[in-house]
């Protein structure tokens, strides 16, 4: 079936670009790095389309690619029926995101090393979503947190912006850290990494281990996917061009770590304390990161903690046992959040880099298309029914109210301040007068076309896929209980949010800047993002570099170990001062001297001689 | 008593032919005498081609001699493999010290009838030492040989250091000999022989041997003159002053020639006559060499001073000898005979360098005065560190497989603490060798190295020479190692 | 004479004819160097074609009486083990030498010609199996070293060289006495005799006799990786040595003191080796720490380079210790990871001084705008080196971090905090050299890469990419080796290993 060719297509692409892009036009720049991904998209179809049900999980492998003692790791590639979700997804959201940057980058430099980038990128992660195995899901894992961070620091010229990509690269190898001592302790248990052999002979490990295991992995998740506490470097990964935002921190990489559980969904329902973890982390991360969208007012931060709150959604579906939920999630959430980005992104594209939406307002007129089509996006991540985030949302906090009433409560919450954010940037951006100075132009159709397909999806997709269905055989369906009572509230907490950001930024503008004051304390604690990176600098950063410094280098190393060799040194040359003395140059004192020894001599042999 | 009155008599042939290299160099350097009152100033390089000459037939009559080895003059000689070998290197290092003299007589206008006149006597005496078998007769070999070193070291009359360095020589050998002889009157006392054989017999446990602690005490007051001779700690006080004091060549030749002869009686003494109380004196030796490799690596460590440096290098270097002494075994006499002669090549090398760099009347004697010699003299610089390379004992030089023969040897007679600590003394010693190649390499040319002149025939090979040997010893050195071992058996 | 005593001879040959070749020929000495090593490496490859992966032991056996008493043979082989790392010491002499070609500007006929003898040293070292041999090439190939360093390197090169020469001579005299003691009790400098008699229990060490000698050997292998607390000389040697000083010293020499863990420590003195691992292991896990958070605040580049190494290094010897087949098979891996792409970054930075004549970081700045190709060159090479996975170290690092989770998971949990640690101090530097706004002062001098830079570069690269991703071309045969070592640890095993000083004897294991 050549899945290998499914990465393989942009890994070309990559390399062409890459290495002779330079020298390419941009239409030749363009027709490689599009190319490459629709042929990808187009052989996942061909693919799953020849695949017929994927009931059984269908796998390649190709080499060996580690070998060593126990351990096998295959260069192995498999398909079922999650993984074609993902595949789907990733290729999909991706070939309209490359059109869309066609004319978001247009008037940028580095034009083929942003294209070069993407398409690797379009590798590792379609290497992620087919690994066979941990390890080769490792590769894919680490190689888009490579591209993330070369697309963050995209613009390298800027401080801020290879500073956010460090920041993300090193967060992510936090996570990464704990990935890898979960494979660790897989290949010391399991013997294999293959997740066809582990996932089978789960039943048959102590649920110590697995726990261990699952909370491992975890970390890895929180990591990639930006759960508290690893989430600090999205929000500031904004850095990167918008269409990388769209494609890396929002719709796709980051819900690898979602995907991951998923796909360990064996070992985690054995371990039901990892299970809770999942689902509390989610939570605390979906809330925690709503309050902080309240008051942004940089429009891609908005999203982004609100892509971080979403996130934290997937997390608590996984955690309470609706792995397809937090799936479903994971595909509505990629279709109106690729959205929301690339709407901002022509919103910024036609104010020419602004990106404060206090700046903004009355665009609605300027720039229709942009404004339509992230109205669609708005009313989908609200939970509107019958829009796409409504489906998903709604999946999970029903599992959360069956797994515990006041996590769904949280939930629901959560949903109100999601549908407020929002629609605030909405009705700043769009509604009310121009405050702004820049001239606002429609975009390109390059722009606009995915923006317009991106919405169909986000108004129907949640009622066209259903994932939960389509994803049964692996992650069996909760029977449905009659009840539509909680439904109901999460929908009027949704409508309530509107409502009440319309009442706010629409009908009387004045008033949040009352509540604000009235609240002075709590709103600059959420408008500052309650000082986590500044109390993380102050408590890891700072020490540890002031520490190796001072201590470890000037104090260890140059003084202590150095000053000792070098000790040694002088004190060899200080006996040899005191031996130089000795030789005064004086004949007396030498025979003396010779004297002095023989006596010693004489006694010595004498006593010896007369001992034996 | 094995000297008969017929033997006495009329000495056989043979036993003229055992001694022929000692006659050739006594009638040789009385002929150099006499030419000296014949031909005045001119061609000053006549007596060094002819001590050439003369020491080339010595060292041929000294293989000769070999083919029919055994005792000369009633056993008071004894040529055997152990003596030829020496000979033969106290012959050779002859030869290297006249070739690097002849530079070096011109520069500083010096005789130099008289110079390789005392040179051949002083050659003829340690060629007596090491094929002496008897006491007094070793005792006029030393003699013979002190006495013209005594001259060489202070030759330069108008030079202060060499005067004082040769009355300090002079006062304190004879200090020491007056020792050795009253170890050596004891042991007649006590034994009433001077055959080394016959006192063998005599101390080893026959119900009639005498009072230990006699023994004991003889043996120390020997050790004292010995020790002495090769400046061993706690004896070698003497040794920095007059090495640095010496004209360079003779310090060259004082640091290989007297000494390898010294340590040939030592080993012939202590292996043969005094081998029975080996379990005694062997603690004598281990701290005596203990002493000598620190003291000198140490002292060296601060030397600004190439010659002195060198002298107090060549405490250490006695030191490790006498490591090989204190394994009092046969391994260790050849490891001993060995040693002695990859420090015979490699100590004349580095002193005729020295000797070319330092100039006339031995200005630049500092460290710092090889600035740059790897500059102006690539070829030079070249040898010298293939000499210090093997002074510090680096693999594929005679150095290196000396002491790994010596600590071989200590190890075999279970010293190892005696080894550790050698070892590390080697390694404390690179510091110092090392600092001449870091300023003949990595400084900037300096006034000596600016002075330097063309490196005269006669030193080139004085360098060439040894430096092959180095690596000769320190590639095959099987060949030396074979005979060395066969020789190292004294007791038949 | 087969083709192994070949690759040995050709550099000693270059070495000799350089000698011949008057130095005002400037031309024809770099050519003549060149060419000889570009021999020697085609020599070399071809060991790799001829060598049997699956026949077990030493292969291209020549063992010919060097000296007949004390026995010292001339006895050169290879397995598994040695294969790769001499092949590793001959690819990367050519590389050094490309990288001379113009910045060395003076004594031009020495530097070139102690490259040569260095290469010699360095090969024989791998490929010895007689242990005065050994310790032969182990000296020979000191002395060239000191001399690059000493007379081509930076403002305190004679410092460091000193520092280099002392610190790893006084090391090795101590193995020369156990080397010695060995011989005297087993009556042969034979690896594999020895190791027979060992196993037949003909040749036995009370464990404190085992101690002491296993202690012995352990220093002077310990200076050289080196193992913290014995690293101070390598930071100093490395920032004051010419480019291609570092480079050799970095890929291979460094690999000297690891081989011998694994080839004399572990073989030779088992009970011992097992006895001291846990203490080992915490040094070396001290060592991957420190190395990295050290390297981490370093204002010089060379230095920060340096620091690395004594963090990968660190990871050897936790692989070699753990006493586990991925642990070993990891751990020799890693020795050429490093090689290749340490070496890289020593070329890399070379490249950047000869620009800019500088190692200060600060100094740099928005080198990507001015020569893009040096910098993604570079960004590759750094990748390898913190572990990205399909490139060379991530193998490497892997299986060494499995083999110490078989052995011990909490030594890994700490090792592998260096994983992330090197992430920070190399994105760190790359981010201070390579990104942000160009000042003139590099915007004038830093020119993108010239073709003989690239042929120096380019194959290391290549290695990383193969390396990485097609690890099977290399592992079997290390496989084969280290399960041998391995499986020779069990031999004469003490049940309970003492400590040095209780001379009580124990029964054997079998």
């Amino acid at each position: 079936m050549q899945l290998w060719l499914i990465p393989v297509f942009p890994l070309l692409g990559f390399l062409l670009n890459g290495i002779f892009g330079r020298r390419f036009s941009k239409a030749a720049v363009n027709s490689i790095a599009i190319g490459s991904v629709l042929l990808s998209f187009a052989w996942v179809l061909k693919t799953l389309a020849s695949l017929g049900d994927l009931n059984a999980a269908h796998t390649e492998q190709y080499f060996t690619w580690i070998q060593s003692g126990i351990l096998n790791v295959g260069f192995d590639f498999t398909v079922d029926r999650l993984t074609a979700v993902m595949l789907l997804v990733v290729t999909g959201v991706g070939s309209l995101i490359h059109i869309y940057s066609i004319g978001y980058m247009a008037h940028e430099g580095g034009y083929y090393r942003f294209f070069a980038y993407l398409n690797l990128f379009m590798f590792f992660m379609l290497t992620l979503v087919l690994a066979a195995n941990y390890l080769v899901m490792f590769v894919g894992w680490e190689g888009v947190g490579l591209c993330s961070y070369l697309l963050i620091g995209f613009y390298f010229d800027k401080r801020f912006a290879t500073n956010a990509g460090n920041k993300a690269f090193i967060v992510n190898r936090i996570g990464d850290f704990g990935f890898s001592l979960a494979m660790f302790l897989i290949v010391v248990n399991f013997g294999s990494l293959d997740f066809g052999v582990v996932f089978t002979s789960v039943a048959g490990h102590s649920e110590a281990t697995l726990t261990a295991i699952a909370f491992l992995l975890l970390l890895g998740a929180c990591g990639k996917s930006a759960q508290i506490p690893l989430y600090i470097w999205l929000p500031d990964a904004m850095a990167g061009p918008t269409p990388v935002s769209a494609l890396i921190h929002a719709a796709t990489m980051v819900t690898a770590g979602v995907y991951m559980v998923a796909r360990s969904a064996a070992i985690y329902t054995h371990a039901p304390a990892a299970m809770e973890a999942v689902a509390v982390v989610g939570l605390a991360t979906a809330f925690f990161a709503a309050t902080i969208g309240l008051a942004q007012n940089d429009i891609k931060k908005v999203f982004a903690y609100s892509t971080v709150s979403q996130l934290g959604y997937m997390f608590l579906g996984a955690g309470v046992g609706a792995f397809s939920a937090g799936i479903y999630h994971l595909v509505t959430h990629a279709f109106f959040k690729a959205l929301l980005f690339l709407g901002a992104g022509s919103v910024i594209h036609a104010l020419g880099g602004e990106q404060d939406v206090r700046n903004m307002g009355g665009l609605r007129k300027k720039i229709p298309w942009t404004f339509w089509t992230m109205l669609c996006a708005s009313v989908a991540i609200a939970g509107v029914p019958p829009f796409a985030g409504f489906y998903s949302k709604d999946a999970i906090l029903l599992a959360a109210d069956k797994h515990a009433p006041w996590m769904y409560w949280v939930g629901v919450i959560t949903a109100g301040m999601t549908a407020f954010y929002v629609f605030r940037a909405i009705f700043l951006a769009f509604f009310g007068q121009y405050r702004g100075k820049a001239h606002p132009h429609e975009s390109p159709f390059v722009m606009v076309g995915p923006l317009v397909v991106l919405a169909a999806l986000s108004l129907a997709g949640g009622k066209l896929f259903n994932v939960p269905e389509f994803l049964a055989p692996l992650f069996p369906l909760a029977k449905e209980s009659g009840d539509i009572g909680p439904m109901l509230v999460s929908v009027a907490f949704g409508l309530a949010g509107i409502a009440l950001a319309w009442l706010f930024y629409v009908f009387k503008p004045g008033l949040p800047d009352q509540v604000a004051a009235t609240f002075s304390g709590l709103y600059k604690l959420i408008y500052n993002k309650y000082f986590v990176d500044e109390i993380y600098d102050a408590v890891v950063v700072n020490p540890v570099v002031g520490g190796s410094r001072e201590v470890l280098w000037k104090g260890v190393d140059v003084a202590v170990i150095d000053g000792a060799v070098n000790g040694v040194g002088n004190r060899a040359r200080g006996i040899g001062g005191v031996l130089k003395r000795l030789q005064s140059g004086n004949i007396r004192s030498y025979a003396a001297w010779v004297l002095l020894g023989s006596v010693v001599l004489l006694f010595v042999m004498g006593v010896m001689g007369g001992l034996r | 008593m094995p000297a008969n009155i017929a033997a006495f008599m009329a000495p056989a042939n043979v036993e003229y032919l055992r001694f022929l290299p000692e006659i050739i160099l006594i009638a040789a350097g009385t002929l150099l005498m006499l030419l000296d009152v014949v031909l005045r100033k001119q061609s000053r390089d006549i007596y060094g081609h002819l001590s050439i000459l003369a020491l080339a037939a010595a060292m041929a009559a000294a293989v000769f001699a070999y083919s029919s080895p055994g005792p000369a003059f009633s056993d008071m000689l004894l040529v055997d493999g152990f003596a030829t070998f020496f000979r033969v290197l106290v012959i050779g290092v002859g030869v290297l010290t006249v070739l690097s003299s002849y530079r070096f007589l011109q520069r500083e206008g010096a005789e130099t009838g008289e110079y390789h006149a005392l040179l051949l006597f002083s050659i003829a005496g340690q060629c007596v030492m090491v094929s002496a078998n008897e006491l007094i007769m070793i005792f006029i070999g030393l003699e013979i040989s002190s006495i013209s070193s005594y001259v060489l070291a202070g030759y330069l009359r108008d030079d202060k250091r060499a005067n004082e360095a040769a009355l300090k020589y002079f006062l304190l050998g004879s200090f020491a000999t007056a020792f050795f002889l009253y170890g050596v009157a004891v042991v007649y006392g006590m034994t009433g022989s001077t055959y080394l054989t016959v006192i063998r017999t005599a101390i080893s446990g026959s119900p009639a041997a005498p009072a230990p602690v006699f023994i004991g005490v003889a043996l120390a007051l020997m050790f004292v003159g010995l020790a002495f001779k090769v400046s061993g700690a706690p004896f070698q006080i003497w040794a920095p002053d007059v090495y640095q004091g010496a004209p360079t060549p003779v310090s060259a030749f004082l640091t290989t020639g007297p000494k390898a002869a010294a340590f040939a009686i030592f080993l012939r003494i202590f292996m043969t006559a005094f081998e029975p109380m080996a379990r005694d004196w062997y603690p004598l030796v281990w701290g005596s060499a203990l002493l000598s490799m620190t003291i000198g690596n140490f002292a060296a460590l601060t030397q600004s001073n190439v010659k002195r440096l060198l002298g107090y290098s060549s405490i250490a270097h006695a030191g490790y000898v006498l490591v090989a002494v204190a394994a009092r075994s046969h391994t260790g006499t050849a490891a001993a005979m060995f040693y002695l002669a990859a420090y015979a090549f490699m100590n004349i090398g580095a002193f005729a360098v020295v000797s070319h760099l330092s100039g006339k009347g031995e200005r630049f004697l500092s460290v710092d005065d090889f600035a740059g010699l790897g500059v102006r003299q690539p070829g030079t610089a070249a040898l010298l560190t293939i000499f210090l390379l093997s002074l510090i004992g680096v693999p594929l030089t005679g150095g290196f497989f000396g002491k790994f023969y010596i600590f071989k040897a200590a190890l075999d007679s279970h010293l190892v603490w005696l080894t550790v600590l050698g070892l590390l003394n080697s390694a404390v010693a690179a510091y110092y060798y090392l600092r001449i190649l870091v300023v003949m390499y990595m400084r900037e040319p300096g006034e000596a190295a600016a002075e330097l002149e063309p490196l005269p025939l006669g030193l080139r090979a004085a360098l060439v020479i040894p430096a092959l040997g180095t690596l000769f010893l320190g590639i095959f050195p099987a060949w030396v190692l074979d005979f060395a071992g066969k020789s190292s058996v004294l007791v038949r | 004479m087969n083709l192994l005593d070949i690759v040995l001879a050709i550099p000693l040959v270059g070495f000799l004819a350089l000698l011949l070749v008057p130095r005002a020929a400037e031309g024809a000495i770099r050519a003549i160097a060149l060419g000889f090593s570009l021999v020697a490496f085609a020599a070399s490859l071809g060991l790799a074609f001829q060598y049997e992966t699956i026949r077990p032991g030493e292969q291209f056996v020549t063992d010919i009486v060097w000296i007949a008493s004390p026995n010292i043979h001339y006895h050169v082989s290879l397995d598994g083990l040695s294969l790769w790392l001499l092949i590793l010491a001959t690819l990367l002499t050519p590389i050094c030498i490309l990288i001379s070609w113009k910045s060395i500007q003076i004594r031009i006929k020495e530097f070139f010609a102690f490259m040569l003898l260095l290469e010699f040293g360095l090969a024989g070292v791998f490929a010895a199996q007689d242990l005065f041999l050994f310790y032969v090439f182990w000296e020979v190939s000191l002395v060239p070293m000191y001399f690059l360093i000493g007379i081509w390197g930076h403002e305190r090169r004679i410092y460091a060289a000193l520092k280099f020469f002392l610190y790893t001579f006084a090391a090795s005299v101590l193995m020369l006495t156990a080397i010695i003691y060995v011989y005297n009790h087993a009556g042969t400098f034979n690896y594999s005799d020895i190791l027979a008699q060992l196993a037949s229990g003909k040749l036995h060490f009370s464990p404190y006799q085992q101690m002491l000698l296993f202690l012995a050997f352990f220093l002077a292998f310990a200076v050289k990786v080196p193992i913290f607390p014995l690293h101070t000389w390598l930071p100093d040697a490395h920032v004051e040595a010419p480019t291609a000083g570092s480079v050799m010293l970095a890929s291979v020499m460094l690999k000297m003191g690891t081989y011998g863990l694994v080839r004399f420590c572990l073989p030779m003195f088992p009970s011992a080796a097992r006895a001291c691992a846990p203490w080992i292991v915490v040094l070396a896990i001290i060592g991957i720490l420190y190395g990295a958070l050290v390297a981490m605040v370093q204002p010089n580049m060379k230095k920060l380079v340096a620091y690395s190494s004594v963090s990968h290094l660190g990871f050897v010897v936790l692989g070699i210790f753990s006493f586990t087949q991925i642990g070993m098979d990891g751990a020799v891996y890693q020795m050429l990871n490093h090689g290749i792409s340490t070496g890289a970054l020593f070329v890399l930075v070379g490249y950047l001084y000869e620009r800019r004549h500088s190692l200060v970081i600060a100094d740099y700045g928005g080198v990507a705008t001015a020569a893009p190709w040096l910098s993604t060159v570079f960004m590759i090479t750094m990748l390898a080196s913190i572990g990205l996975p399909l490139l060379n170290n991530f193998v490497g690092e892997f299986l060494v971090l499995q083999g110490s989770a078989q052995a011990n998971f909490r030594w890994t949990v700490a090792a592998s905090i260096g994983v992330i640690l090197s992430a920070c101090y190399m994105l760190w530097l790359y981010q201070r050299v390579f990104y942000g706004e160009t000042p003139d002062e590099v915007r004038r001098h830093v020119f993108d890469l010239k073709p003989r830079e690239w042929a120096a570069i380019v194959p290391l690269i290549a290695m990383m990419v193969w390396m990485g991703v097609y690890s099977q071309s290399f592992l079997p045969a290390v496989r084969k080796a280290s399960a041998h070592i391995l499986d020779q640890t069990q031999v004469n095993v003490q049940i309970r290993v003492q400590v040095p000083g209780t001379r009580t004897e124990v029964a054997h294991a079998r």
